[in-house]
């Protein structure tokens, strides 16, 4: 009798397993993948991994100063557009002034850090992802991986760190930018004062509107970051394989930024903020 | 290190033993039934038609490629029963020279070569600038040491990423194609030099080449991959495999010929005309 038990138990354990791991089949990589970046950082923090000064530094100089100019052209012409569209509408009720607000709310809470978010996939998520995918058809990821060294604390983790860290610093300026384009709008077409628009403007950070934004920098930083790198490693070994892992990377990228920010809008409603 | 090993090799323990080796990708079999041993010392050939899985063997003897089935033994340890750990320890004793060079494209020529020291060695900044310039010189390179990989031409990639793979005084080398791409002065100035690093340094190379005057020139000893059957059809010194060998592949690969029979039509008909006299391998005697 406990013998018939034990036997149905590992037969149905077994089947269970083998369920498992049928449908983890593809998935599996992408688990060990996200489970080596923290195992890595560790190593890294604890220095039993080496980490590549020269080329963070050259990531994030990529992904910081060189990018600065697209932010902020993008971001001032989101806000004017934000500027224009309300302005034509809340002129009809007489309430040209709170045009500041819908920009300042709009830019601070939202398309600052989105649109941020989708110029650094295009840049940096596919820039990634095509160096990597290269270094993986030209077998320099093995050359590393002979060598015993931890290949994702080497090339992914300086990646991630370098546009977590820029991408708040880029909304910022994207923030400004954006407020700017609203007050050229609003004091150029439909004279309101600047004094009056910057007033109301600076009403907006003191809201939680920016902590708001500027957390979602965060995380999509982080997100693009992982994109990239993901599909730069697991691209095919061929000169199609890299332009394949690019136009994934930036599409995936620029999907979940999406999601992700449907996401946090739906967790500030149900926080009420 | 069990005694059926001892038994085979009573002199020394092999460097690199492999038994009954299989690798697939999925479900395609790329080569079976692959048994080998590298003595200390020696230069051990891996020959075989193009696609017939040399360099897909090279990357599970360096632990890149999980094995379908069989064994991997560094010094009597099994490579892939190991822990991660231990594997690393196993791993780092290889110096590899990949086909397709894989110098880090992001890094100069000497950068490259640090990089490994750093990660293989304990030595100091002062005694790693040397022995950078020493493998530099070495493989004729000194005055390339701060050119980026991208700059540097195809023959020349190869050479540095063999001062890499040499920078730590590995015990064991695997080279893919080392001259492959060479011109006849330079592959012959490198068989010297594979044959000079071995005596330096006691390393056992094992290499991968389809150029005839240097398997002549440098193999101890090897071992030929049949593309159809999937397995191994010789063993031995490419001399002995022309010796004693009844397979018609192996004869045609070392003489440098068409196949004769089997061989599909256009082939049989274009080769002849292009290929050389059967004897042609004798006029590059090894030394
Ligand atoms: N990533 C892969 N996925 C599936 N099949 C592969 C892969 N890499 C190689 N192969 C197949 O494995 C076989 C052996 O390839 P390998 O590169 O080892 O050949 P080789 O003997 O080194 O050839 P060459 O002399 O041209 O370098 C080939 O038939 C190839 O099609
Ligand atoms: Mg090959």
């Amino acid at each position: 009798m406990a013998v018939q038990v034990s036997e149905t138990v590992t037969g149905v354990l077994a089947a269970a397993q083998a369920r498992l791991s049928a449908w983890l089949g593809g998935p599996e990589e992408a688990i060990t993948f996200l489970g080596r970046i923290p195992l890595s950082a560790v190593a890294l923090c604890t220095r039993r991994a080496r980490f590549p000064w020269p080329d963070f530094l050259r990531v994030t100089l990529q992904c910081s100063a060189q990018a600065l100019l697209i932010v902020i052209a993008v971001n001032l012409l989101v806000g004017a557009i934000l500027a224009f569209v309300g302005a034509v509408q809340l002129n009809k009720f007489g309430a040209g002034i709170y045009v500041a607000d819908l920009v300042g709310i709009s830019m601070v809470r939202e398309m600052a850090a989105v649109m941020t978010a989708v110029v650094m996939a295009g840049r940096s998520g596919a820039a990634f992802a095509a160096e990597l995918a290269t270094m993986q058809s030209n077998e320099e990821v093995d050359a590393l991986e002979v060598l015993g060294m931890d290949t994702a604390a080497w090339l992914v983790v300086p990646r991630i760190l370098a546009l977590t860290v820029i991408l708040p610093l880029l909304y910022v300026f994207a923030c400004a930018a954006g407020l700017l384009g609203g007050l050229l709008v609003a004091t150029g077409m439909m004279n309101l004062s600047e004094s009056a628009y910057l007033d109301r403007s600076a009403l907006i950070l003191i809201t939680p509107h920016f902590a708001i934004g500027a957390t979602k920098s965060v995380c999509f930083g982080f997100l693009i970051g992982l994109t990239g790198c993901w599909y730069g490693l697991t691209a095919s070994r061929t000169a199609a394989g890299v332009g394949e892992a690019t136009t994934r990377a930036v599409v995936a990228s620029i999907v979940w930024v999406i999601v992700l920010d449907a996401v946090f809008a739906l967790c500030a409603h149900a926080l009420g903020v | 290190m069990d005694a059926a090993s001892q038994i085979r090799t009573p002199s020394s323990l092999p460097v690199l033993e492999v038994r009954e080796l299989a690798l697939r990708f999925g479900s395609r079999l790329v080569q079976e039934r692959m048994s080998f041993a590298v003595a200390p010392r020696t230069i051990f050939a891996i020959v075989g038609v193009s696609g017939c899985g040399k360099s897909t063997l090279l990357r599970s003897l360096i632990g890149l490629m999980v094995p379908a089935s069989g064994q991997v033994l560094y010094g009597g340890a099994d490579y892939w029963a190991a822990g991660s750990a231990q594997r690393k320890h196993l791993r780092t004793g290889c110096g590899m020279l990949f086909q397709s060079a894989a110098l880090w494209s992001s890094m100069t020529v000497e950068q490259n070569i640090d990089l490994a020291l750093r990660q293989l060695t304990t030595l100091g900044e002062a005694q790693r600038v040397t022995r950078i310039a020493e493998v530099l010189a070495w493989v004729g390179l000194e005055k390339f040491g701060n050119f980026r990989p991208a700059d540097l031409s195809g023959g020349m990639k190869k050479h540095a990423a063999l001062a890499r793979a040499i920078a730590g005084a590995p015990p064991l080398l695997l080279l893919d194609e080392p001259s492959a791409g060479l011109d006849p002065i330079s592959s012959c100035n490198l068989d010297a030099l594979i044959l000079d690093i071995r005596s330096r340094t006691g390393a056992a190379v094992i290499f991968v080449s389809h150029e005839l005057p240097s398997l002549f020139a440098l193999a101890d000893d090897g071992i030929f991959l049949d593309a159809d059957s999937k397995r191994p059809i010789a063993h031995g010194s490419p001399r002995d495999m022309l010796a004693h060998s009844q397979e018609p592949t192996v004869h045609a690969f070392m003489r440098r010929q068409a196949l004769p029979a089997s061989a599909p039509a256009p082939v049989r008909a274009t080769a002849p005309a292009i290929a050389p006299a059967p004897d042609q391998t004798r006029a590059h005697p090894g030394p």
